[in-house]
């Protein structure tokens, strides 16, 4: 730690003010936060005892997201892991330009978009394609927004969508084939992409792939999303840490149950299939949850819920689209401001008339 | 349309506007630029933008039209009784209108089929009818011409702006040329799409509002 301090306090007035460095400060700030904890404390009172900071807040994020990337690395091989180094190495420059021209610091909230935004993609997208979709999203979905916690719109999904709009052939026809065994796919680098389709796809035209294998995980799919168990694992851990709001994902995966029940005919084996197929869960533990495109009342976050579940399971049933899980949530996204300011108002006036 | 009003007069002078065609013309195409300023024209805009052709053709429709409904109404500012003349304003404008319309279906007819409702739609555009009334309504003849070029101008340039790019990266050509090679650049199929008209002439008017100053906000820090 000590060593660690003495560089920092080393380089430091290169980045001050005067200093030859000083336009990167940014790029120093971030490297000392990640590395110490921040020197500047609150001295007045009030104090709030919980140090649940955004530092700490995505770092649980990503420790959630951890059996969901070995998952994807265990069927779809390395490549995933190379995906996720573009994917911080592009988004994490322009979060960095931005921080340069606002002269403000680097904000945590980009190092769990950089590692979701692989996670949702076919692991055979190209390097390039993952570059451009995360540096859509960030600047589009989020700087352009006024930086994290002004975005309207979560930005890794912003640059999924815009990557399907772009690139639909890329986009949807083809899909890595799972690895199986010990190691599964570990061993190599490169994807076995074939124009397969994913259990979704393959469900559109009769065919079910069988439920075990939608829950351990060995079907084709974006990289992150195949494995349900992996999923539940990781989101299990975000709702006990009281990361993720265990009401909004009540309510997406309640909402979409009851839906595909009904479309279904009011078949339990259908219902449970089509939770665990695509990337319902997913979404719902780690994309809907995210704190700044979602509520902050309760009742908000059960309605916002429930648009998302209903939508996804209308869209995944009832058109053209073989996954509508993105759409959805970007659709909740869209009126979590207002259910806020409908519940909030609501309350208020309640208030005032008790008095 | 008041806005525009006004800012058009505090750049000319006092109200009238005559022997200034030089500003008359910067305004129309700059300061004041229906579209990129004052966000009008924008359902066309984002319509037709989806290639080059196209916008170049819509933006010649919208110069012609521009020009001479400005004349006519200048011409006959005079005699036009006051309570009747926003439907003075739109029959001369459909009329020319309707003679571009007829000539791109008697010459270019798959053109005209590509611009569908378009062209006839440039009637109910806020541009040529906001220079009317703006402008032509309170102008001499020739001033009044000068403001109906500048503002086509204006309006044909930003869509020529839009539609080059569009075209470009939605399809990797020019005027259905391939100039990309499909070997090294995957056309990026979103610019086609409406949604990419909405982001490219997002990113059109940011750019030009940060060049020329134009929409900002009170009290920001440049």
């Amino acid at each position: 730690m000590k060593i660690v301090r003495d560089l920092l306090d080393r380089v430091e007035p290169l980045f001050r003010e005067g200093g030859r460095f000083r336009l990167f400060r940014p790029i120093y700030a971030a490297g000392a936060a990640i590395l110490l904890s921040p020197l500047d404390r609150t001295r007045a009172a009030p104090h709030v005892r919980d140090p649940l900071d955004v530092k700490r807040y995505m770092s649980l994020v990503i420790i959630a997201l951890l059996p969901c990337m070995a998952a994807s690395v265990y069927f779809f091989g390395l490549r995933v892991l190379a995906m996720v180094l573009v994917s911080y190495a592009a988004g994490g420059a322009v979060e960095v330009l931005f921080a340069i021209v606002r002269k403000d610091d680097v904000n945590e909230g980009f190092l769990v978009t950089g590692l979701l935004f692989p996670l949702v993609l076919p692991p055979s997208t190209p390097f390039w394609m993952v570059a451009v979709g995360v540096v859509f999203g960030v600047l589009v979905g989020k700087e352009l927004f006024g930086g994290t916690g002004r975005n309207l719109f979560n930005p890794a999904l912003v640059g999924r969508v815009f990557l399907a709009l772009a690139y639909p052939r890329a986009m949807s026809s083809s899909w890595g084939i799972p690895g199986s065994g010990l190691f599964g796919h570990v061993t190599q680098f490169s994807v076995d992409a074939v124009s397969g389709a994913t259990p979704l796809a393959a469900a559109k035209s009769g065919g079910l792939v069988p439920l075990w294998d939608l829950f351990f995980g060995s079907v084709s799919g974006s990289a992150g999303e195949t494995s349900a168990a992996a999923v539940l694992l990781g989101g299990a851990f975000l709702l006990l840490v009281g990361v993720a709001s265990w009401r909004t994902v009540a309510a997406t995966l309640g909402a979409f149950a009851v839906m595909t029940f009904a479309l279904h005919g009011g078949s339990p084996m259908m219902t449970l299939w089509h939770l665990l197929a695509g990337g319902i869960l997913f979404g719902a533990f780690f994309m809907a949850t995210d704190p700044v495109s979602s509520p902050l009342t309760k009742a908000g976050r059960w309605s916002y819920g429930i648009i998302i579940g209903v939508a996804a399971a209308l869209i995944r049933n009832l058109t053209g689209y073989v996954e509508g899980v993105m759409f959805a949530i970007l659709l909740g996204n869209v009126f979590a401001p207002i259910l806020d300011e409908i519940f909030v108002t609501a309350r208020v006036r309640r208030l005032r008339e008790e008095g | 349309m008041a806005r525009a009003d006004k800012q058009a007069c505090a750049t000319c002078g006092k109200g009238v506007c005559d022997g200034k065609g030089v500003v008359t013309f910067k305004d129309g195409v700059w300061h004041i630029n229906p579209v990129a300023v004052q966000v009008l024209g924008i359902c066309s805009a984002l319509a037709v933008t989806n290639r080059l052709e196209n916008s170049l053709v819509m933006g010649a429709a919208l110069i012609f039209v521009t020009v001479g409904s400005n004349l006519f109404v200048s011409l006959l500012r005079n005699i036009t009784p006051r309570r009747i003349r926003m439907i003075a304003e739109v029959a001369i404008i459909a009329t020319f209108v309707i003679v571009f319309d007829q000539v791109l279906k008697a010459y270019y007819w798959e053109m005209s089929k590509q611009l569908g409702p378009y062209v006839g739609l440039i009637i109910t555009n806020c541009i040529v009818m906001g220079r009317a009334e703006a402008f032509a309504l309170s102008n001499r003849p020739m001033v009044s011409m000068v403001d109906g070029l500048a503002n086509g101008l204006g309006y044909a340039a930003v869509l020529a702006i839009i539609g080059f790019f569009r075209e470009l990266i939605g399809t990797g050509g020019l005027f259905g040329h391939q100039l990309l090679s499909e070997a090294w650049y995957t056309p990026n199929q979103l610019a086609v799409l409406a949604p990419g008209a909405f982001i490219a002439l997002g990113f059109l008017i940011a750019i030009f509002n940060a060049i020329s100053g134009a929409n900002r906000e009170e009290g920001s820090q440049r």
